[in-house]
């Protein structure tokens, strides 16, 4: 019997060093689920509790209503009506803040920050959830084979919105570009309004990157604030079109 | 006389078994012990995970977009309390792009939504290029502060910037009986992020530093399981451009990319084969924190020997739940 203990002993020992030597957990399968969290779904008071004072503040400044929206604005690509309408804004108002004539805006794609702005009383914060980044409005004369450069990205990229030109994509590049309603002139120098963010190489735009800046420090969000109380001067609300600036080639 | 495979006298076997048994019972307090031992039921490990939340803290406003009411920090919160009380192992994860996209970002500078992870104890996280959008000073101030859980990135490096040892790449997870091996990649910032907000920021190629990572997750660490967090963006038309998808097909020893940064909404996980031939799993939930991804991994264990050549994983909608 008092041999049996010992025995006992090396067989666990053998044991559990045979089965943790020389083994692996391998994940043999998966159940996926996406939990859509929708209004129905519970909420924790906690994390309610810790939001509030946040919320009240957010709440105080940008709940106030700036505008209102004719119809919902989307962000698509070729074109869209959401960065038709910002582009606008921006030539609009650069034109207004520099005290001079521009050819051209352009806005990346990917500066759009809402997939929708929805029709009706567009707030503060609505606004700030659009253009949510401190960029800066700022001009830079680009002679026309530059220009040409950069709307060939845009035409990679799947078209970004334009005001002042319309082009046609064609195997990823810039064709049948008017501007001012003429041809491009890859000679002639433009005047054109930009954000900082896409002047400074941002997007792959690495031909604007040494082109010179004009900026007095307007920001691109403080662009379309002015644009809409102007057009609400004007008795005219949030609105733009689909104008086949940016289509693709036949 | 006659020896066995196991090296005792054949006389001995039949009491050897016996007593293995025997010896395995007084190891073993009962049945339950025996199932989650993971000798005779899987064991199991159930991920969740965001991306993209951009300071979405509360559902998107009842104003007619077609987001509306969806999304919210506190509805997000409750459904994994709810998850944590029916599952036992639980990673919760976020593939980054935390900051930036509703005014409380402009007004608060991340400080909410690094708490708000904080609370919900989220167990890592990588760094998105948006989160670099208050400078790398407000970063690494906002996760001083208020984080609990690790930034990963295995290719940037900060040397010489306000983010210097602020992030890691990698950390290793004890779930259970799994090891679990997280780390993280994110975008080239050149041409991405302002470069007055990258700094001195060192970016290297994400797929060598992903292969590198795992390979020291599994070798070194003697992981069960590798999740890599992408900040890379699913897939592009642009065939020279890293993605989840190239980094997938690119890879060795990673199981799962959660990946981030092209908002895609996945209705199932993509299954890729890795450079070996392995199934590896990339999946994504759109943005904003308008889904909670779950992925609830089954795991056997296998003797090294019997592991099948190459590594499937069979992949089913959850039912219920």
């Amino acid at each position: 019997m008092r041999k049996k203990i010992p025995f006992t002993f090396i067989i666990i020992v053998l044991f559990v060093a045979g089965f943790s030597c020389n083994t692996v957990y391998q994940s043999q399968s998966l159940q996926h689920n996406n939990y859509r969290i929708n209004e129905t779904q519970r909420k924790d008071s906690a994390l309610l509790n810790f939001l509030q004072p946040y919320q009240e503040q957010v709440n105080k400044t940008m709940n106030d209503v700036v505008g209102t929206a004719d119809k919902s604005l989307d962000k698509k690509q070729p074109e869209g009506t959401l960065g038709n309408f910002m582009v606008d804004a921006f030539l609009s108002m650069a034109e207004e803040k520099y005290a001079t004539k521009a050819d051209a805006a352009f806005l990346n794609f990917g500066g759009i920050r809402l997939t929708q702005l929805p029709a009706g009383n567009v707030t503060t914060g609505k606004i700030f959830e659009l253009m949510p980044f401190d960029n800066l409005l700022i001009l830079q004369k680009l002679k026309g084979d530059i220009l040409q450069q950069l709307l060939d990205l845009t035409a990679a990229k799947g078209g970004w919105p334009l005001a002042g030109i319309t082009m046609q994509i064609k195997d990823k590049k810039a064709v049948n570009v008017m501007i001012g309603g003429k041809p491009l002139d890859p000679n002639a120098v433009y005047t054109t309004v930009n954000s900082d963010f896409v002047a400074n190489g941002g997007d792959n735009a690495d031909m604007l990157r040494n082109i010179p800046q004009i900026t007095n420090g307007y920001l691109m969000r403080d662009a379309i604030f002015d644009y809409i109380k102007k057009m609400k001067s004007q008795g005219k609300n949030i609105h733009a079109d689909i104008q086949n600036r940016v289509t693709h080639a036949q | 006389m006659l020896i066995s495979k196991t090296g005792l006298p054949m006389l001995n076997r039949k009491k050897f078994i016996r007593q293995a048994a025997l010896a395995a019972g007084a190891l073993v307090a009962g049945p339950s012990v025996l199932q989650a031992s993971g000798y005779f039921s899987p064991l199991k490990l159930t991920i969740l995970h965001t991306n993209d939340t951009h300071s979405r803290l509360e559902p998107f406003p009842m104003d007619g977009g077609r987001n509306q009411g969806l999304g919210g920090i506190a509805g997000r919160a409750e459904l994994i309390s709810r998850i944590r009380r029916e599952e036992e192992q639980v990673l919760l994860l976020d593939a980054g792009d935390i900051f930036q996209g509703t005014p409380y970002f402009n007004l608060y500078k991340g400080e909410p939504e690094i708490k708000a992870m904080a609370a919900m104890n989220y167990d890592a996280c990588t760094i998105g290029n948006h989160d670099f959008d208050a400078g790398m000073e407000n970063l690494a101030t906002q996760l001083t502060r208020h984080a609990n859980f690790p930034m990963l990135v295995a290719n940037y490096d900060f040397t010489g910037t306000p983010m210097e040892n602020k992030t890691q790449p990698y950390k290793v997870f004890k779930k259970g009986k799994l090891k679990i091996g997280v780390f993280g990649v994110s975008i080239e910032g050149r041409g991405l992020i302002p470069d007055s907000l990258f700094g001195a920021t060192k970016y290297s190629d994400p797929v060598q530093k992903a292969n590198e990572t795992a390979a020291v997750l599994k070798r070194n660490e003697g992981c069960d399981m590798i999740i890599c967090l992408s900040h890379l963006g699913n897939q592009y038309k642009e065939s020279n451009k890293v993605s989840d998808e190239v980094l997938a097909k690119e890879s060795e020893n990673i199981d799962l990319v959660i990946g981030g940064h092209t908002h895609t909404f996945l209705d199932n996980p993509i299954v890729y084969k890795n450079k070996k031939g392995d199934d590896i799993i990339v999946n994504q939930v759109g943005f904003a924190g308008i889904i909670l991804g779950r992925l609830d991994f089954e795991f056997s264990k296998f003797s090294g020997k019997k592991l099948a050549k190459n590594h499937n994983i069979s992949v089913s909608q959850k039912t219920g739940g």
